[in-house]
């Protein structure tokens, strides 16, 4: 009954929402009626609320294992804890599709409430969010209906949730991401309405600003949750692949942060207005790419939902519809928006378009990657794959151009250029610096690969910039950006972590008999395989090895485990993880050989942890800023 | 060049989502024409009354069903199945990760339209057979697997993939 109701809730919420459609629509054409807005708002209001109180109600049903509902029973199970339960609804497609909706919902809401009824911009805009709730919303009653019920027997037990997503990780990743995601759909409203109104006198970008920072914030943390899971749960061992998901997640990430400095840049000086618009469009309409990918199944990844052409295809039309109505009217509309001033070189807004140029390139090169094996097998059905290097030779020079720019930028002004000079000065002691410290780690390590060592040097060029300027705002009380300074020191330690990971990480493949122990290296003198257990827990068998090792002169113990889940028969690896300062001892167990040994899969990650330190910085450098916009 | 910018702003998305749309539908069609026949794997296992099973049992012209009692979809599709077997369709049914008390009691209570069932408590015959949940469906023609269905077994998909199969084998013989 209560998912009936749940269901018919989802249902009211789509006729509201036409009807707000229908009767503006009608509008358009006559003359403005005085409570044609005042009704919109109410309506859309209602509908809001409606899908929230729906989702609550279908939470309520997972909590208390309503296995009639097909979504539920097989993806929930009446031994999972609560908080699984819950997260149970966005481990599969149906689920998360539903809480993508919620979130379109709440961000809206809080959005549309938090403009002024006079503003004008407010009717424009909450018709474009009510037609992209409203296009998601049919999305998830016609082609995948969470609601579904199994009639006229229930099941009596769930099938159990998807053991690797049993995490605390992975249940907060799909809603951080979401909230990123789906939290542009603000300023594309919002400026494809502000495009629509024609009026470009008028002040747009602070209505904005801080819903598109918070937006980051969450889109950034869940890209970090994602990497950081399929690190220590997944037993990839390593943080980013290239995977074509990963791909879709970082593009709207990029254009968001070109947005970023790019509305920066337009709210001082209203030059790069019509990029800054154009950013604006190409988020959301990433994400909704992004969602077209992964939902329809097109390419195959770990990410990849049960494939459904027909669910692919009601996205394509629907996001292409979206994004073409939005590029349409800033196509027509870039005339009249390109009257303001030429830029000067060297000013400020020359080095963060030299920015928005380059993140575009960046989004270019990694849609290529994502679609080169689709355009190849279109062409000759023959099967590519692109991979890390692809990547890794387009991102490198793209990485040392940003770093000379960042570097360059930090002390320009606006709308004027500096002596040359100037810069002469600024910037020789991060570039010698930076050519110290890179010599020092060939120094060290030995080793030689042209792309890391770029990546390290434009690492440590954009580092030393922002830490000398550190040290004259302690020292000398000079203006230093905080907000700006901390995500920034952030990017150039990502950079560092990234490369020197790249340079100094290895892996050992080891085969040892219980009992047994050996020589790795200089570092591992010892590895020995002191026991192995076979244990059961309740919904899985557990193989649990120990292994000690004698590494730097110090004793670590690993336990690395598989586990076999009774439900689903799937097997997991657990991977064990010692962390250091420097770097990461991380290891997995593979299978029994004939001979009664075990392989061992063992890595020695440099530097890994640093790369979400770093991501961490970047969110804090973000939240420093959105602090000091609401103190001010 | 103002002009042409603009055009192509429109014309590149444009573009793009054709690709897509096309990308997506031959992908539809060809999905299940690219199955590469391979030998049924070796096994050997009990019914759920602890009768041996072997290849044997697969010669002829059988559907073998993956199921278990806690698997809904297999609900779902139970009724379809039942009109299958009513039509003199041969039915071999791979109870996986199930225990033969519930499995047997699920017969019972829903009826039995296999003509006998492989009891795989452990899944091992399954994962042999790449099986990836259940219910799945494969089409074995003298113990050669020839088609295969992942999830529910419609109609449709009976009509479309493994009736034309069937046909073409019967003919033969």
């Amino acid at each position: 009954m209560i998912g009936e109701i749940s269901h018919f809730l989802s249902l009211s919420a789509v006729v509201i929402l036409s009807l707000i459609l229908i009767f503006n629509f009608f509008f358009f054409f006559g003359k403005i009626h005085p409570n044609q807005l005042s009704l919109s708002i109410r309506l859309f209001n209602q509908a809001c609320w409606l899908v929230f109180i729906s989702f609550a109600m279908y939470v309520y049903l997972a909590i208390n294992d309503d296995f009639s509902i097909a979504y539920i029973a097989s993806h929930s199970n009446s031994q999972l804890p609560i908080f699984y339960k819950i997260s149970s609804i966005w481990s599969a497609h149906e689920g998360s599709m539903f809480l993508w909706t919620v979130f379109l919902t709440a961000w809206s809401i809080f959005f549309i409430n938090s403009l002024d009824d006079s503003h004008f911009l407010k009717k424009t805009t909450l018709l474009m969010v009510s037609l992209i709730i409203l296009g998601f919303l049919l999305f998830l009653l016609l082609t995948s209906n969470p609601f579904e019920r199994v009639l006229p027997f229930g099941a009596i037990e769930g099938a159990d949730i998807n053991p690797v997503l049993q995490d605390p990780a992975l249940a907060i990743h799909p809603p951080m991401l979401y909230l990123g995601y789906v939290g542009f759909v603000i300023s594309f409203s919002y400026i494809t309405a502000y495009l629509f109104h024609g009026n470009f006198e008028l002040e747009w970008e602070k209505d904005i600003k801080n819903w598109s920072l918070v937006a980051w914030i969450f889109l950034t943390i869940g890209i970090a949750l994602g990497s950081w899971w399929a690190y220590y749960e997944l037993g990839w061992g390593g943080y980013w692949f290239w995977d074509p998901v990963e791909n879709v997640a970082l593009m709207p990430w990029l254009a968001a942060t070109a947005f970023m400095h790019s509305l920066y840049a337009s709210s001082k000086s209203s030059v790069l207005k019509t990029w800054t618009m154009f950013l604006g469009i190409l988020i959301f309409a990433l994400s909704l790419f992004g969602a077209f990918i992964v939902r329809s199944g097109i390419i195959d990844s770990v990410h990849s939902f049960a494939n459904d052409p027909q669910r692919g295809l009601y996205l394509l039309i629907f996001s292409g519809l979206i994004t073409l109505l939005a590029l349409g009217v800033f196509a027509y509309r870039i005339p009249s928006l390109n009257a303001s001033k030429f830029v000067v070189s060297g000013s400020k807004e020359s080095f963060l378009s030299m920015n928005n140029i380059l993140m575009v390139t960046s989004i270019f090169s990694i849609f290529l990657g994502v679609t080169y094996p689709l355009i190849i097998e279109a062409i000759n059905g023959e099967k590519v794959s692109i991979g890390p290097p692809y990547y890794n030779t387009i991102f490198t020079p793209l990485v040392l151009i940003t770093a000379i720019f960042i570097m360059a930028s930090v002390d320009s002004l606006w709308q004027r250029s500096k002596p040359i000079k100037s810069y002469v000065y600024k910037t020789f002691f991060p570039v010698i610096l930076s050519i110290l410290f890179t010599y020092f780690v060939w120094h060290i390590t030995e080793t030689f690969s042209i792309l890391s060592y770029i990546g390290i040097f434009s690492g440590s060029l954009i580092l030393f910039t922002y830490l000398l300027r550190v040290l004259n705002n302690f020292f000398y009380k000079k203006f230093i950006n905080k907000g700006s300074a901390v995500a920034h020191i952030g990017l150039g330690l990502l950079f560092l972590a990234v490369s020197l990971n790249s340079i100094l990480s290895y892996e050992k493949n080891l085969n040892l008999a219980p009992g047994e122990s050996i020589f790795v290296n200089e570092s591992i003198k010892e590895f020995s395989f002191d026991d192995i257990k076979v244990l059961k827990a309740s919904n899985h068998d557990v193989i649990s090895v120990e292994v000690s090792l004698l590494q730097d002169g110090k004793n670590i113990f690993l336990n690395p485990q598989k586990r076999k889940y009774a439900t689903r028969g799937q097997i997991t690896t657990e991977s064990s993880i010692y962390t250091s300062i420097l770097k990461d001892t991380y290891l997995t167990i593979g299978d029994q050989l004939e001979n009664g040994s075990w392989t061992f899969a063992l890595k020695i990650n440099y530097f890994i942890k640093w790369i979400w330190f770093s991501a961490s910085l970047m969110v804090m450098g973000m939240l420093i800023t959105i602090f000091k916009k609401i103190a001010t | 060049m103002n002009k042409s910018l603009r055009f192509l702003i429109v014309l590149v998305p444009i573009i793009i989502f054709t690709f897509f749309a096309n990308v997506l539908l031959i992908e539809e069609d060809e999905k299940f024409s690219k199955f590469t026949t391979k030998n049924f794997p070796p096994f050997e296992l009990n019914d759920l009354n602890g009768i041996p099973v072997k290849n044997e049992h697969l010669d002829g012209i059988k559907l073998v069903n993956v199921w278990a009692s806690w698997c809904i979809t297999c609900l779902v599709e139970h009724p379809f199945l039942t009109k299958l077997s009513d039509a003199n369709i041969q039915i071999v049914g791979l109870n996986y990760k199930d225990s033969n008390i519930k499995a047997s009691a699920w017969l019972q209570k829903h009826g039995n339209p296999y003509i006998l069932t492989i009891y795989d408590p452990r899944g091992d015959l399954a994962f042999d057979l790449g099986v990836t949940g259940a219910p799945e469906s494969y089409l074995v023609i003298d113990n050669q697997v020839v088609a295969h269905i992942q999830g529910e077994m419609t109609p449709k998909k009976w009509e479309t993939i493994f009736h034309p199969l069937i046909k073409k084998a019967s003919n033969k013989t």
